[in-house]
């Protein structure tokens, strides 16, 4: 296609040929949609980091009036005094919230749209009407959790984890009423949406990908997507069939969930015969995969950012795979780590802890490979370097406190403890985040066409990474000394009276790191339309999506014919090359025996490469029957 | 390519924004200035000199930075020569942030770490599970320090340099076996032993273990003794009732709570049949309120009447009626057949004793078996290593042995005031914070038997047929949390 025709299909909308509505609502670009999942994300993601103030501040200054929560919160804030009802509602709904909405559908929603088709080389995903479909589930979903946030009878209040019998008896609590169907049918609308993601997903990777991009060439953020995908495509349904369940027990009379109950000011139930456990085995088959649906993506993106700003080959490409597919076997067989005291068999229990452990190795040998990818690096420290690096690092603080709590003797003690707390909003909730920013910072210009500015960057990046520590790490010690959580206050309690200045050191923390969020909004929005005009492929990086044009986006990507991929996507730094890297889409024009002895010996040439992990790719294309 | 991202960072637009939000924390950290003794009331003109001059201080560091980020580029655009690099800055701040963060680490391990519960085990598997913990911790520990420091280093060390090209390394075979099989080994270990700990925990099942049944329902926690025949009396939660708490097997209050049943139920059927009439008097009171136009003033009342027109009118008011009745046979029908059970009702439930506060004795092996009335609760004994969930229809279990007494405790933590406390911790309703029993460890048996001789027992053993239970010591009530709390 001549210049001339890609000016004349970037006017397009000018001479009406994509109205308004198809270009920006309901668009089917790709582009697009990661764009409205990017966007939806980030405000989901306000509303659920404001929420944990709110909280944060009643548990800092218990005995203390805000007018500000009164102003926000009307009757749940009379005097100034969070409600224990509202507290309950305002934990579930950020936990709901910051997993579901912002580290499921925008990270995974974001990227895996932006970049699976721009990286494999594709013109769009395999459907982009169900793609569209996805993000418009997503949008309703996200109204009716919102909406269900100001019924009268307040918001859903079991956690995030709605376990019944609590979440399945309206009079049980009050959040449990009209709060919790919202909930439910914001949860299915969810799922929904991330089915119809999912399938578009696995199939643009696995049918897609353009002229030579084997999937031994694919840059691991796709490797990443894939198999968040097959995670999402296996176990979203189960917690369908766990909800449907729930809806059956609460509006049809079933008892799938609920026996032997009586409740205050009602009597007797006539339920008999249901096992509320039964609703956590189903609960958590989905919820220990979805921490992995949160955390995998993010470490496909810091694979990737890690690699590009190091300018080096990410060490142990095909270890990497593997560990990301170890991963996700392992981590539909571990769910029972997360109900080791429900009064489980401990035989059980042991089954699940071993298996718990086993999981740690793969997890490990990711850790020590980025960080060997940073040693003898050349490391630029862009925004995006600098949130995978912190990635990396809480993926290791958190990492390792998971072997506390997998092993089923120590769990007796930390089981809903604070220590709990830290252990997930460091290893899935931090890092998770910061691999979202890494993914923001990294392609904000293949999105806008513009560049952030770096030095808002910084401060975001270290004011954040400074509080998030100050925020989750001393909640280790409170868990180990026998702090509950989900708990409104905890003055009550003469043992926790020395965690008093704790909490204020804790809030005052998360609202500065609250508070740098501002500054990353300013950045990004401002950016968006002032930023400076991005140049074609301005990290420097090898992958495919920096060879389709940057100034217009198209749908379709790429004017005229789909790239050519010669050469993975890690070539950083070859000895026989003059700049420090070698995108997959330039041809060598310096054949091996073209080049000086000596220089051609120390670069291999394509074909070992590729062979190296051959058997292990025949292997996987032989079990997804690829050709 | 240097070039640009130099450019990017040349944008004095980011000064305004950082001197922006500067003064927006300017509060915040007014507040970090006074975390001892927090403000009443938010009052600026209150602060004192030191709060002015830390938040002085503070918009002057980020100010300086932001400067140096700005003079560093505009000088670059003079001589054409990179001098501050981004790069290096960042390389320097980590460095600086694992100083500090190590330092931080140490303090938290110093300071709090002294609140951790370790090694002061209360009871007898204590000692095994924190020796499970050191293990655990020691190994952590070494990784954590290890993989950070290199981390943190290695961005210092290897910052960007233009004259440098980085190593272009693939793969090391050897190297990723070596820390492959290493935490896989060291994990293996980690798994025999909590392996080991756990059956350990689990399987203490003891021939002399005596039973204690913990009850726990919203918002509070019981506790049955078996009395003097060492029995339980049967229970089932269709018994349960304002004097039956527990639901216990005792025929008195089990035919009363039937009769009452029975009872209420004529009363919900001579609502169902005057059910039109009532119809008639709501859309009557409904329309007189509107007809005086009160609706503006009690916008509450008026709801409620609205709502029960509507009721009403639509027959949900009535189809809820013969729901509760349903539900209310059934229970009745259930204990009818549990009745004739004579086994169930063998009084061995008379002499239980239903307590709020649970005793135990020093040394000797306890089974607490756990029943839930209403939702998921969860007991959780942190100083005797401790926690089972409480689940409804379900019984749960957990047996361990005290080995300190209280007044041992309290001499140890020299706090004359200090109690171990059995807490709820599964998130179970609005005062799910305040729901905990307190625990007494005593040194001998003879004390144990003084106290539990002034407990009634569930039945007077003395011809009265009165249920005695005492449903009046609620440390909450569902309505109303917030009286609990003072
Ligand atoms: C602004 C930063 C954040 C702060 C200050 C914060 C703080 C908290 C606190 C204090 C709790 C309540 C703990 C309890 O009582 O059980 C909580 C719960 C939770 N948070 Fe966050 N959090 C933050 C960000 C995140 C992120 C990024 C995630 C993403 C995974 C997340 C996920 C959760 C979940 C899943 C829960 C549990 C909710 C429940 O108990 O049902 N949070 N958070
Ligand atoms: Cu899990
Ligand atoms: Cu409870």
């Amino acid at each position: 296609m001549s210049t001339a025709a890609l000016h004349a299909e970037h006017e397009a909308h000018h001479h009406h040929k994509e109205s308004f509505i198809s270009k920006y609502v309901f668009s089917m670009d790709h582009k697009m949609i990661s764009k409205q999942f990017l966007i939806t994300g980030i405000i989901m993601g306000m509303i659920g980091m404001i929420m944990s103030l709110l909280f944060r501040l009643q548990l800092a200054w218990p005995d203390d009036q805000f007018s500000i929560i009164e102003t926000l919160l009307g009757k749940w804030g009379v005097d100034g005094k969070l409600d224990p009802n509202f507290y309950m509602g305002l934990v579930t709904i950020h936990g709901t919230i910051m997993v579901f909405y912002v580290l499921t559908a925008g990270l995974s929603g974001t990227f895996s749209n932006l970049l699976i088709p721009l990286q494999v080389g594709a013109r769009d995903m395999a459907s982009p009407f169900m793609n569209m479909l996805s993000y418009w589930f997503f949008f309703m979903s996200s109204v009716v959790l919102l909406i269900s946030v100001g019924v009268e009878t307040g918001p859903a209040s079991g956690g995030w984890t709605v376990y019944p019998p609590l979440s399945a008896l309206d009079k049980a609590m009050p959040g449990s009423g009209l709060g919790m169907t919202l909930w439910l049918v914001a949860i299915i609308l969810f799922i929904v949406s991330s089915l119809l993601g999912g399938i578009n997903y696995i199939s643009t990777v696995l049918n897609q990908r353009t002229k030579g991009m084997s999937m031994n060439r694919l840059p691991l953020t796709i490797w990443a997507f894939f198999f968040t995908a097959v995670l999402g495509l296996l176990s979203f349904p189960v917690l369908l069939g766990a909800g449907l369940f729930l809806i059956f027990d609460r509006s049809f009379g079933t008892s799938f969930y609920l026996s032997d109950i009586y409740l205050e000011g009602v009597g007797a139930l006539e339920n008999i015969g249901g096992s509320p456990v039964l609703y956590q085995h189903l609960f958590w088959f989905l919820g220990h995969p979805e921490v992995y649906i949160i955390l995998m993506p993010a470490l496909g993106i810091t694979s990737e950012v890690i690699s590009c700003n190091a300018r080096k080959p990410i060490f142990g490409y095909t270890a990497m795979v593997i560990s990301l597919l170890g991963i996700a076997f392992l981590s539909f067989i571990v769910w029972g780590h997360h109900m080791f005291i429900t009064g489980m068999n401990p035989f059980l229990g042991s089954v699940f802890m071993i298996l718990t452990l086993i999981i740690a190795v793969p997890s490990a040998v990711k850790a020590f490979n980025y960080i060997t990818t940073l040693w003898k690096g050349n490391l630029r420290f862009t925004p995006a370097m600098l949130f995978s690096i912190g990635l990396v690092s809480f993926f290791i603080s958190g990492g390792l406190t998971g072997i506390y709590l997998g092993n089923a003797a120590l769990d007796i003690q930390m089981h809903d403890s604070y220590f709990v707390v830290a252990h997930f909003h460091l290893v899935m909730g931090s890092a998770a985040i910061f691999g979202m920013f890494a993914g923001i910072y990294q392609w904000f210009p293949r999105m806008y066409g513009r560049m952030m500015n770096n030095t808002l960057g910084y401060f975001h990046f270290w004011i954040t990474f400074i509080c998030a520590y100050l925020v989750f790490f001393p909640m280790h010690f409170m868990g180990l000394a026998g702090v509950p959580r989900r708990y409104y206050q905890f003055t009550l309690v003469e043992q926790f009276d020395v965690w008093v200045d704790v909490n204020k050191l804790i809030t005052v923390a998360a609202i500065v790191a609250g508070a740098a969020q501002l500054l990353f909004l300013y950045n990004f929005f401002v950016s968006i339309f002032r930023g400076k005009k991005s140049p074609q492929n301005p990290w420097g990086a090898n992958t495919l999506e920096w060879s389709a044009p940057i100034d217009v986006r198209l749908h379709g990507n790429w004017p005229g014919d789909l790239p050519t991929v010669y050469r993975g996507p890690y070539e950083y730094s070859r000895p026989d090359r003059e700049e420090d890297f070698f995108p997959q889409y330039v041809p060598d024009e310096s054949a091996p025996e073209v080049l000086e002895p000596e220089k051609a010996k120390s670069a291999p040439a394509e074909k070992e490469v590729e062979e190296e992990s051959s058997v292990f790719f025949a292997a996987i294309k032989r079990v997804f029957g690829l050709g | 390519m240097t070039i640009t991202l130099n450019r990017v960072l040349r944008n004095s637009l980011s000064k305004k924004v950082l001197t922006a939000f500067s003064l927006i924390l300017a509060p915040v950290f007014a507040m970090a200035a006074d975390v001892v003794e927090p403000p009443q009331e938010f009052n600026p003109s209150a602060w004192d000199w030191s709060t002015l001059l830390t938040l002085a201080l503070m918009l002057l560091v980020i100010l300086v930075i932001a400067r140096a980020f700005d003079i560093g580029s505009l000088t670059e655009k003079i001589s054409g020569k990179r001098l501050v690099s981004p790069h290096k800055i960042n390389g320097w701040v980590a460095i600086i942030f694992l100083v500090l963060g190590l330092i931080g680490v140490w303090y938290e391990m110093v300071y709090h770490g002294k609140y951790v519960l370790l090694n002061d085990a209360a009871s007898e598997h204590g000692a095994v599970y924190d020796s499970m913990f050191m293990w655990t911790f020691g190994f952590t520990f070494v990784v954590f320090i290890i993989t950070e420091v290199l981390l943190f280093y290695f961005m210092f060390r290897y910052s960007y340099d233009e004259n440098r090209k980085a190593l272009y390394y693939f793969h090391n075979n050897k190297l990723e076996v070596i820390w492959t099989v290493v935490p896989a080994i060291v994990l293996t270990f980690l798994v025999l032993r909590g392996f080991n700990t756990w059956s350990k925990i689990t399987s203490a099942d003891n021939e002399d273990a005596q039973e204690i049944e913990v009850f726990a329902y919203q918002f509070g926690w019981k506790a049955r003794y078996a009395g003097a025949d060492n029995k339980f009396g049967d229970n089932s939660f269709t018994f349960i009732s304002g004097s039956n708490p527990l639901g216990l097997a005792v025929e008195g209050s089990v035919d009363e709570l039937s009769q009452s049943l029975t009872d209420e139920i004529a009363g919900l059927e001579a609502l169902i049949a005057s059910a039109d009439d009532s119809a008639a008097v709501w859309s009557a009171r409904l329309k007189n309120f509107e007809a005086q136009g009160r609706q503006r003033a009690y916008p509450e009342e008026y709801k409620k009447i609205r709502e029960m027109a509507m009721d009403a009118e639509s027959g949900a008011y009535v189809r809820g009626l013969e729901k509760e009745i349903k539900r209310k046979s059934t229970n009745i029908k259930r204990i009818a057949k549990f009745r004739a059970d004579q086994n169930m009702f063998n009084k061995a439930a008379y002499d239980d004793k239903v307590v709020t506060e649970i005793v135990l004795v020093k040394n000797q092996p306890y089974v607490f078996k756990f029943r839930a009335r209403d939702v998921i609760h969860s007991a959780y004994m942190p100083e005797f290593r401790a926690q089972m969930n409480c689940v409804p229809g379900m019984s749960t279990q957990f047996a361990f042995t005290p080995i300190k007494t209280t007044d041992e405790a309290r001499a140890e933590k020299g706090n004359p005031e200090y109690d171990y406390f059995l807490y709820c911790n599964k998130i179970c309703g609005a005062a799910h914070y305040n729901m905990k029993i307190k625990i007494t460890v005593v040194e001998n048996q003879a004390q144990y038997e003084t106290w539990l001789a002034q407990q009634a027992p569930v039945v007077a053993p003395v011809e009265a047929p009165a249920v005695e239970a005492d449903p009046a010591t609620d440390t909450t009530s569902q309505a109303t949390p917030s009286v609990a709390l003072n």
